[in-house]
């Protein structure tokens, strides 16, 4: 398995976005991203083994993505073992947080604003607690 | 020979939400008595809680994934001392914690009381059976669990009888939530801010949320209130004596009483703990295990499982929203549609919650497609964007969805496990007309798309009615003061009694309904 193969898979599962939203950065690749290829290919070793590398190297993006495809409806459960495992590296980016506009730091200690209830929705509030009994 | 303890009054399997507010409340009403408390696992570190950590997502599938069979799987030992559960029998898999606290550690704390008429199903709609004691017998431990915890909230809901002021303002909504009441608002629905236990203020000591989004890994800053950080304190002030990471294996009975409890403690000893009476208070299925696996005749027994069959509907918006923010479970909910109407061609009704957004992970995971070109474009569709309106249904009880022992024996040293559970024709009515109710409400508040998870399979939380109270021992195992009907001083505790579920969650009726039965004991006793 060579590099440049296990990066094909890589960046066939997680391709650089196209384009972005506005005022966003496109989502990288999987490497882009900073994903360590090799890392995956001793756990993940019969998701690899099951692809003819040379021609997957070869191949489009269409024609990798049909591969894919079909490894995944004959050995699902192992190709869902290395999807999960490459998203998991993949959403801890914080080039790839930075895209979806969230940031890299954990939840805590900072914690996250969150908006407080505006009038509109306090007026809408007592209306509703002026609303007839619905318990029995 | 096993070491023999000194016997003691009372033994309580399980320091989860039963087992905790029972312990305290005992222990205050019969301070005379000798209380022993037994869990199978330890106190969670807050610090080391996953929140902390740039991994933190991972946890959310692994050590910290809410089942215990993804945890036993997880490449990282979980904190949570767990057993296998053969779930293949069941569309719904059982979540669950286990350690001081219970699943309070890493619950959602969403904290409604079942209605008055979830008490009385049978007279009121002619449907499973009625409870054996009302609402207002159990309202006074309502509030006094709502007390211990700690409750955020605001009162005047029409939706309820009248509850007490709420010991802290609600939880911010978030644009989420406004958004959607915006929906609920069109429609001419139901909507309030939900009861959370979670503090909206500093609180009995304990911090105000600050919004960091994953509840079900633990409360790093002790916001959430759990089980470890309200009862036990108070209860081990009390005097009672809880061993942690002891694993019980039987319940000793004899000549129709129990005498004893055997369990396997932290150094994997064999031990014996005499006892005049003995609580169980592990869930639905840890409680329907132990005393499967202790020979009590019970027919009742491990039958009637239910969970609140449960259902997403999520919309998508183009309004920027909150992202993974805030309580997940605590935003609003819907009564709208809580009670029966028999035109919709089911019996009971639904909850209508509004939840805030998973993480980026999780989402990701969850797309279909999850990869490539595809799977980006939906989570850039999704991510601060999206609104799940989870359902919840009421199941009501069939005597073939059940727990039952396995031919093996687990690691713990206790038979196996399984759970066998089939969908009523009754419960897929009541999702699918509560996804078409959602799903109105979103598109109401402005959703461009609504896509439907018609069965969400990782719900599992409520392991409710496997032990269930009643006047006949044939279709009852206790009677209505949690008194087993065959061996009257083997007391349950916690969900299993539950005649009927209603749809919400139970945490706060398992707090109260254990707090009755402490007192009901407390008085037996003197």
């Amino acid at each position: 398995m060579t590099p440049e193969f296990l990066a094909a898979v890589i960046d066939t599962l997680l391709p650089r976005e196209d384009k972005a939203p506005p005022g966003a950065t496109p989502l990288p690749s999987g490497t882009q991203g900073g994903l360590d290829p090799g890392a995956y290919s001793q756990a993940h070793r019969s998701i690899f083994e099951a692809i003819d590398a040379d021609a997957f190297v070869r191949a489009d993006e269409a024609v990798r993505t049909a591969i894919l495809q079909a490894i995944e409806r004959v050995l699902p459960d192992a190709f869902r073992s290395l999807l999960v495992a490459v998203l998991s590296d993949y959403y801890e980016s914080a080039a790839v947080l930075a895209a979806i506009g969230w940031r890299a730091e954990p939840p805590q200690p900072t914690g996250h604003a969150m908006a407080a209830i505006d009038e509109a929705t306090r007026e809408s509030l007592q209306q509703v607690a002026r609303r007839e009994r619905l318990w029995r | 020979m096993s070491p023999f303890f000194d016997p003691v009054d009372v033994v309580v399997v399980g320091a989860g939400m039963g087992g905790g507010a029972f312990c305290a409340r005992l222990s205050e009403r019969a301070k005379h008595l000798r209380i022993v408390c037994l869990e199978r696992g330890g106190w969670v570190d807050t610090a080391a809680m996953p929140p902390w950590r740039r991994d933190w997502q991972r946890a959310t599938i692994n050590e910290w994934a809410g089942s215990p069979n993804l945890r036993l799987k997880a490449p990282t030992p979980s904190p949570s001392a767990d057993y296998p559960i053969d779930d293949s029998g069941s569309p719904f898999k059982p979540l669950m914690w286990s350690g001081v606290g219970g699943s309070t550690v890493n619950w959602a704390a969403h904290f409604p009381r079942l209605h008055p008429s979830d008490f009385k199903t049978r007279t009121l709609d002619g449907v499973a059976e009625d409870w054996p004691f009302g609402y207002a017998d159990l309202e006074p431990y309502y509030d006094l669990n709502d007390a211990a915890m700690g409750v955020s909230g605001l009162a005047g809901d029409p939706a309820y009888p009248p509850k007490p002021p709420r010991a802290m303002p609600p939880l911010a909504l978030g644009r989420l939530g406004m958004t959607a009441a915006r929906g609920f608002d069109a429609l001419g629905w139901h909507w309030w801010p939900v009861d959370a236990a979670i503090n909206s203020v500093p609180h009995q000591g304990r911090a105000a949320c600050n919004y960091c989004g994953p509840c079900q890994q633990g409360c790093v800053n002790r916001a959430k209130a759990s089980v470890d950080l309200t009862y036990w304190p108070r209860a081990i002030a009390n005097g009672v004596e809880l061993r942690p990471h002891c694993i019980v294996q039987q319940v000793v009975i004899e000549a129709g009483r129990a005498t004893a409890v055997v369990y396997r403690d932290a150094d994997g000893r064999e031990v014996t703990q005499p006892a005049s009476a003995v609580v169980v208070a592990g869930n639905g299925i840890g409680t329907a295990r132990l005393l499967l696996a202790s020979g009590l005749a019970s027919p009742a027994l491990g039958r009637n499982l239910m969970f609140h069959p449960a259902a997403y509907a999520r919309g998508m918006f183009k309004a920027e929203l909150d992202g993974p923010v805030g309580p997940i479970g605590c935003a609003l909910y819907s009564h709208e549609f809580y009670e029966t109407d028999e035109h919709r061609g089911f019996k009971r009704g639904v909850h209508l919650q509004v939840t805030r957004e998973n993480i980026p992970l999780m989402q990701a995971l969850r797309l279909e497609p999850a990869w490539g070109r595809d799977a980006h474009r939906l989570l850039r569709e999704e991510f601060r964007h999206s609104i799940a309106i989870l359902v919840l249904a009421e199941d009501l009880p069939e005597a073939h969805n059940r727990v039952a022992l396995t031919d093996r024996t687990e690691a713990d040293g206790l038979p196996g496990v399984k759970v066998e559970y089939t969908l009523s024709e009754n419960s897929r009515r009541s999702l699918d007309f509560g996804l078409d109710r959602a799903e109105e409400v979103l598109r109401a508040a402005g959703a461009h798309r609504v896509v439907r998870l018609p069965l969400a399979p990782l719900t599992g939380w409520h392991l409710l009615s496997t032990a269930r109270m009643g006047r006949d021992p044939a279709t009852s195992v206790t009677d209505a003061s949690g008194r087993c009907h065959a061996v009257p001083n083997l007391l349950v505790a916690d969900g299993s009694l539950f005649p009927t579920v209603g749809a919400v969650n139970p945490a706060s009726t398992i707090g109260a309904l254990a707090l009755k039965i402490a007192d009901d004991l407390a008085k037996d006793i003197a």
